[in-house]
């Protein structure tokens, strides 16, 4: 009998107010393992990332996350459960500095964070530069690394990115996704979101569609053309 | 009807067009701390009007009502850009510098032996156009009431025509409505210098029944309880912020029941309903509910 | 000459309690994003608990602070339950709404247990004000300047150098990624709500016992200059907080020297109506309530 995937959705429904951006999502992350979701503009994929992260609450279906069902939980109870979003657009406190914005992501492990900073800083060694920096006057770029390092501050065993590469240059692109697999390799279950199929298809062991609030398609990178991914990532499929 | 019960349905009636003028903004998205200033301009206006330059009561309910939308077109014109606090922070400053000015105006006129006129803090006496007219406390309840219903269902048929639905869309979803082409700014002047025009009739009404008036008739907690009685009777129609009226004035105030400590009780029901219904009983849902259970 | 020095003396000494009562305003407006129309009157409360202490018992003036202090701190609490907290991802008029209501039943409450329009308070100091030369300074206007620095320095410290401040200013910032990085926002509000009513029931216990006297009009009163001096310097900015109480103060003290108490009043609320009219870049800082 095989385990439950760290993190399994399944039949999720989130609605803003009448109007359903997920109708009924289902998915599963392996432990250990880069999943990625795929899918054009508004077919629901910061909306499911925001549902896993507790920010919205689905009008039905079930998370579980390490077995236990999580999609009722207020979002500081799901960082403590173990699970970090780097949000769209990353959303680093633009007033705090650098260094302020990872103590902020260790919040939970109350004064127990050096070590972190540290670990944090070697693998992103830009961001100890400018660490009395305010987070507002980065790069995009560097943003982008800050709002990844402030998820790992959590220790998260599940790490959600929502579109990474987002307004990023490819060199920069290629750099996080550098990140995302040196993760990966140490032992991180990550579920990444994703317009840039290219890049995602290179890192996923797995991956889904997702289209107009419905999963379409799923399985591994090659069990579908490349081109044909991309154009659905982007555009949607033909049909409705 | 006893002269209490009287007195109290009267204040009702008066009292319900300062809450529609906040309830009018509310539903165009806007929060007014300052209706109460347009209320005081209508009273003051129509004594003036009737103690003091000779016009019937008509008239000067007329006048009152100009000087209320054009003293809200003004206030609104440079300030309606502004979204939440803001703007609800200007209505606040404009309608306590309206205030201090009453407060510093002074005309008084002698007519027929007497002073009569605005006399700063100590008032404005002697507006006794009705009740020298042998118009009873009954009679002019009823006219109280009787303008409150036309008022009501006038804007109650203009809320159910396209006008209003574009005003409560406005009032969700400002970006939306500008982007759909609405004029934003404009529509909201209009709402603005209606909501004036009807605070000041109600102020017209009001200082001819009370015979008196003073600044501190119209301050800060006059406004902010319109904005409380509209809130909790609903914004789902204009018939809401009558009801939110009704219930402290009526229920609460007017049954004596709760002699000296009225606002504890007001107060309390007030934050505990908010919670339970944050946009009134006769929410929109409310509204929409019993349109389909009776048409 | 003389006339100008002493009333930009006054001027900040007033503005002094203006700065502090906007802290803790735009404290609970820069987490929250609404404004708390109960601020005063949790204020009012606790110098009322104080003022009803001092008529039935030998207290210490010190003693007196505390009461003033765990009253504001009590009765703040009360309001962000009862009107914050539900309504955290709801509407922010229904929770302003909610909040006077609950300034309805402190005035209210305030009323029925003192019922005279005016009391006397103990005197912080029974001496005369000191002079420097031809200028006065009150020893008590001193000591509001002094708790106003203390105060901001205090502040400052727990903004940056504590865990609590940084989920504070993480709030503040951005409350979605605050909640990202494991903030409980709830808990956080309840406890700036605290701290923020703290800070009002010490500046209400230094207006009142300057003064020797308490009116229900305190409550009201101490909201108004919050807001004013908030807005002034910038809605939500702590910093602003402080220049816009300063300012406040040296525009009444001024105001009122040249053309009295009603024009002074006058002023204040015009330039309120013209910034907020013109919108000048450094008042944009927080968005809508």
């Amino acid at each position: 009998m095989a385990a439950e995937p760290l993190l399994r959705i399944s039949e999720v429904v989130t609605a803003y107010g009448k109007i359903e951006a997920l109708k009924g999502v289902s998915l599963d992350v392996a432990q250990g393992s880069i999943t990625c979701l795929l899918g054009p503009n508004g077919a629901g994929k910061t909306t499911l990332m925001m549902t896993v992260a507790g920010v919205l609450k689905p009008k039905s279906g079930s998370i579980r996350f390490s077995e236990e069902e999580i999609s009722s939980l207020p979002p500081h109870a799901i960082v403590s459960r173990g699970i970090a979003l780097v949000p769209e657009n990353r959303l680093v406190f633009p007033s705090m500095t650098v260094l302020e914005n990872l103590r902020a992501g260790a919040y939970q492990r109350k004064n127990d964070f050096q070590e972190d900073i540290a670990r944090v800083f070697a693998r992103f060694p830009r961001l100890k530069e400018r660490s009395a920096q305010q987070g507002g006057t980065l790069s995009g770029g560097e943003q982008q690394m800050l709002a990844v390092a402030r998820a790992l501050m959590s220790r998260p065993k599940l790490l959600l990115m929502d579109e990474p590469s987002l307004g990023l240059a490819p060199l920069v692109v290629e750099e996080i996704f550098h990140i995302v697999a040196e993760l990966h390799r140490e032992g991180s279950t990550i579920f990444l979101v994703e317009q840039n199929a290219h890049m995602a298809l290179k890192v996923a062991q797995h991956f889904y569609l997702i289209e107009q609030g419905r999963v379409t398609f799923s399985g591994n990178p090659g069990s579908l053309a490349e081109d044909e991914v991309i154009r659905r990532a982007y555009l949607g499929s033909a049909q409705s | 009807m006893d002269e209490y019960a009287i007195g109290v349905l009267t204040n009702i009636g008066l009292f319900s067009f300062i809450a529609a003028s906040a309830y009018l903004l509310l539903v165009a998205g806007e929060l007014s701390f300052g209706q109460q200033a347009f209320f005081g301009v209508g009273a003051y206006a129509a004594g003036i009007c009737t103690a003091m330059l000779g016009w019937p009561l008509p008239l000067a309910a007329l006048a009152a009502m100009a000087l209320g939308a054009l003293a809200a077109a003004l206030v609104g014109l440079p300030t309606l850009r502004l979204r939440g606090l803001y703007f609800a922070m200007a209505t606040l400053a404009a309608a306590e510098m309206l205030r201090i000015l009453f407060e510093l105006f002074h005309w008084q006129l002698e007519i027929g032996g007497e002073t009569v006129g605005p006399d700063g803090t100590q008032g404005f006496r002697g507006i006794r156009w009705v009740f020298e007219r042998g118009v009873e406390p009954a009679d002019f309840l009823a006219l109280v009431w009787a303008l409150l219903a036309v008022v009501a269902i006038a804007i109650h048929l203009i809320e159910k025509s396209r006008l209003g639905a574009t005003v409560r869309a406005l009032g969700e979803d400002p970006e939306l409505a500008g982007m759909l082409g609405i004029d934003v700014l404009r529509l909201k002047l209009g709402v603005a210098a209606a909501a004036g025009a009807l605070a000041a009739l109600g102020g017209a009404l009001f200082a001819h029944h009370n015979t008196y008036i003073e600044p501190r008739n119209f301050d800060i907690m006059l406004g902010v309880h319109s904005l409380a009685y509209a809130l909790i009777g609903g914004l789902g129609t204009v018939f809401g912020p009558l009801l939110g009226v009704a219930l402290d004035l009526g229920l609460l105030e007017g049954t004596r029941f709760f002699q000296g400590y009225r606002m504890i009780v007001f107060g309390g029901l007030v934050a505990l309903l908010l919670i339970w219904r944050p946009r009134g009983l006769l929410d929109e849902r409310v509204v929409h509910w019993l349109k389909t259970r009776f048409s | 000459m003389t006339d100008f020095v002493q009333n930009s003396l006054d001027g900040i000494t007033l503005g002094a309690s203006y700065a502090l009562l906007a802290l803790g305003f735009t404290l609970i407006f820069g987490v929250l994003r609404r404004a708390n129309l109960s601020y005063g009157p949790a204020i009012m409360f606790g110098a009322y608990l104080a003022t009803w202490t001092s008529l039935n018992f030998p207290a210490a003036l010190f003693v007196l602070f505390l009461v003033t202090v765990a009253g504001a701190v009590l009765a703040g609490s009360y309001v962000e339950r009862l009107c914050f907290a539900p309504h955290r991802k709801g509407s922010a008029v229904a929770a302003m709404v909610a909040s006077f209501a609950l300034w309805m039943q402190f005035e209210e409450l305030a009323v029925l247990a003192l019922p005279k329009h005016l009391y006397a308070f103990p005197a912080l100091y029974d001496g005369g004000p000191l002079s420097f030369g031809p200028f006065f300074l009150r020893l008590e206007s001193l000591l509001m300047l002094l708790a106003a620095v203390s105060i901001c320095f205090l502040l400052w410290k727990i903004l940056h150098a504590t865990r609590f401040g940084i989920a504070v200013r993480a709030v503040i910032d951005d409350p979605t990624a605050a909640e990202l990085s494991g903030i409980n926002i709830g808990a956080i509000s309840l406890r700036v709500f605290a701290l923020a009513s703290a800070i009002g029931g010490l500046t209400g216990f230094l207006i009142i016992s300057s003064q020797e006297q308490v009116t229900p009009m305190l409550g009201m009163w101490s909201t108004l200059k919050g807001m004013l001096a908030m807005m002034l310097g910038g809605l939500g900015s702590l910093p602003g907080a402080v220049a816009g109480g300063l300012a406040l103060g040296l525009l009444e003290a001024h105001s009122q020297w040249y053309f009295g108490p009603q024009w002074r009043d006058f002023i204040a609320y015009l330039l309120l109506f013209v910034l907020l009219a013109m919108r000048p870049p450094w008042m944009n800082t927080r968005s809508a309530y």
